[in-house]
């Protein structure tokens, strides 16, 4: 594939004014990046900070969208298509986009919305120059830098970016931006970097590396298992884990009134965590509901991140981000989940 | 089904409504465009502006023009769909799902166990069956409903019974002045089942109670559970496999059921 160098300041520039405009990318903060609106923060720093805090997942799947009109005066659903570029976005992520393509868009009924979406998307990835404490993408068959799934590919080197082109789109971006073609010692640093920060996840993921990560799917035990329980225990049903998840697409469609014989149905994130979530019709006060325990949804959510998913979709449901690591309030880690409950 | 939005529903006109028992009726649709679907495969029914529930329709999938739909009251949607009238537009998205096996059926002795309102997409495996009686061994019909009154289609079980090679019984939960059939739940009349066991396939749909002890009461007469089809109408949403919300295991049930073969699903926990 081509790949270019890009300085620093030339990239800077693009960001910002009218064209940041259109762009996602990581704000540094003192803690984990934040996406923002490029615009609003001209800034490379998030690039080489960690993974940010949210994943670019609400750009293709946003919390709550109107997916379809209806009625006799209904217009047709006016998706925003408006081009944007995503900055920044890391390897994991990109595994994730690819699991929400199969499930969205690559089976035999694909979400109309979703393709608008992910089809105006430029991707400018990063790779990973420093990574959380959470991250754990090589104990689920990831890499901190993608080979593939992006238009065009950053990677830090000393004084800018080493810029992979990888489709037409992304060369169009690029061609925005003054660069020369990457040299042989660019290209060096950049493996330099790939090992190192490789190297960095597994031996800050030592502790997990077992073979309950090796087999895939793992092997874990079903819900009813007596040590989903231990977990359970301090999990409070917040339903952060499944909201950060940038694989989680789990939803439910509400219909309302959108003016005179005009209605709308909205997708909107929901959490399998929720004892409200398969809850059935029945009288009042014995609903009843195919997974009443905490323990028995927090063992569906593992179990269909790694195992159910291979089966269904021939990829691990889970990416490795740590997202969820660092948003449960519960502490649950579930690196510690895996390795504890795979026989 | 909307070819551009598989969220858009396709307006239906209600055309007919008949009061089946207190607690539920069978909406007749007429949908704008056809909606064809095979015995098994259910629709999600939409009342615009409230919001969808699925339904597996309850009439013969050759009549590719109407739509019939046996709804239970039971809570905010349906409570609303009682409440219809022919002349208003309602909307249907579907049909989903794979529909009974009929291509497994051949020279079988097919037994049908329907518990309450669970009789409705029963009806449409029962009709497809009646005008090909002759391609399987036997169609015997169990059913149960609480009261005299609950009794669902009850106009029609003569007329099925009276098929050659089906065999109709009912049973009540609790005697009743009147009822001269047997009484209690529907498993009583699983008990010395007099099929050819080893011939036999079993199609159960009712509430989640009744598949468990129905299941078990079939295992006990020796069937096995590949023998056994379960229709597992839990809480769906979107109906195409993309919500997550209906799985048992690695299985959708709107994409690979609603009705499950046990054998397939009966070693995840929380199956009933
Ligand atoms: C494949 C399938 C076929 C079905 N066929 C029939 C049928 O032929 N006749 C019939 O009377 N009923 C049938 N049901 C059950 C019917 O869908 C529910 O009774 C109905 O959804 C209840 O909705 P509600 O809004 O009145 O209840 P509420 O309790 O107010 O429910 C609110 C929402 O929860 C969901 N929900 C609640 N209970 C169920 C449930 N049991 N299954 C699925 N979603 C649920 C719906 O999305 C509903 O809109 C079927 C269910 C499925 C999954
Ligand atoms: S983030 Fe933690 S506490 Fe919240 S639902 Fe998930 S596991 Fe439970
Ligand atoms: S109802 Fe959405 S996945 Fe089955």
């Amino acid at each position: 594939m081509e790949t270019h160098y890009v300085q620093n300041a030339d990239l800077l520039q693009t960001l910002g004014g009218p064209r940041g405009k259109r762009m996602i990318g990581p704000a540094p903060t003192p803690a984990l990046a934040w996406l923002v609106s490029m615009q609003d923060s001209a800034s490379l720093d998030g690039l080489t900070q960690p993974r940010a805090a949210q994943s670019p997942k609400s750009l293709f799947l946003p919390p709550s969208e109107s997916v379809s009109t209806y009625g006799p005066r209904a217009s047709p659903t006016a998706t925003e298509t408006q081009p944007l570029v995503m900055l920044g976005v890391r390897a994991c992520e990109l595994r994730a986009r690819n699991y929400l393509d199969k499930v969205l868009a690559g089976g035999e009924f694909h979400d109309p919305a979703y393709r608008r979406r992910r089809e105006a998307i430029t991707i400018v990835s990063c790779d990973c120059a420093d990574c959380a404490e959470s991250c754990f993408c090589t104990l689920v068959g990831g890499q901190p830098f993608a080979t593939e799934g992006f238009d065009v590919n950053l990677t830090p080197v000393d004084g800018g970016f080493v810029a992979e082109v990888a489709t037409d789109k992304g060369r169009q971006w690029l061609g925005q931006i003054a660069s020369t073609p990457a040299a042989p010692a660019q290209l060096a640093a950049r493996e330099k970097l790939r090992k190192e920060m490789t190297a960095r996840l597994h031996k800050q993921n030592a502790a997990y590396a077992t073979s309950a990560f090796e087999s895939v799917p793992a092997k874990l035990p079903e819900g009813d298992d007596e040590g989903w329980q231990t977990f359970a225990a301090d999990c409070v049903e917040c339903g952060a884990c499944t909201h950060i998840c940038p694989t989680c697409h789990c939803f439910y469609l509400y219909d309302q009134a959108a003016g005179e014989d005009r209605f709308e149905r909205v997708r909107t994130w929901d959490s399998c965590l929720l004892s409200t979530y398969h809850r059935m019709a029945g009288t009042f006060g014995m609903k009843p509901t195919p997974r009443p325990r905490l323990s028995s949804r927090l063992a569906n959510r593992v179990l269909h991140k790694f195992v159910y998913s291979l089966r269904q979709y021939e990829l691990p449901g889970c990416v490795g981000c740590g997202r969820c690591v660092d948003a449960c309030l519960g502490a649950i880690d579930i690196r510690r989940v895996v390795r504890d409950l795979s026989a | 089904m909307n070819s551009q939005n598989p969220y858009t529903p396709v307006p239906a006109e209600l055309v007919e409504v008949h009061d089946e028992t207190p607690t539920i009726k069978t909406l007749v649709l007429a949908p704008s465009e056809p909606v064809e679907f095979k015995a098994g495969q259910f629709v999600q029914l939409t009342l615009p502006g409230v919001g969808e529930a699925p339904f597996t329709p309850s009439g013969s999938p050759r009549e590719k023009d109407r739509i019939a739909i046996t709804i239970l009251r039971t809570g905010v949607v349906t409570d609303r769909l009682h409440e219809c009238r022919p002349g208003q537009t309602l909307g249907l998205r579907g049909p989903f799902g794979k529909g009974y096996p009929l291509d497994k059926l051949r020279g079988r002795e097919v037994l049908v166990v329907g518990g309450g309102v669970g009789l409705a997409p029963l009806r449409a495996l029962i009709l497809a069956l009646l005008p090909e009686t002759d391609t399987i061994a036997r169609l015997s019909i169990r059913y149960g409903a609480r009261c005299m009154e609950e009794l669902l289609y009850r106009n029609q079980h003569a007329a099925w019974a009276a098929q050659k090679k089906v065999d109709f019984a009912a049973t009540i939960d609790r005697p009743q002045p009147g009822w001269t059939g047997p009484t209690g739940v529907v498993t009583t009349l699983l008990k010395n089942l007099d099929m050819d066991k080893a011939n036999c396939l079993a199609f159960v749909c009712g509430p989640s109670i009744m598949l468990k002890f129905a299941t078990y009461a079939l295992e006990a007469e020796g069937l096995a559970p590949q023998q056994i089809y379960l229709s597992m109408n839990r809480r769906m949403s979107c109906g195409m496999g993309l919500c997550g919300r209906c799985n048992i295991g690695p299985y959708y049930l709107c994409k690979d059921g609603p009705d499950m073969n046990y054998g397939t699903i009966k070693d995840y926990p929380n199956v009933f």
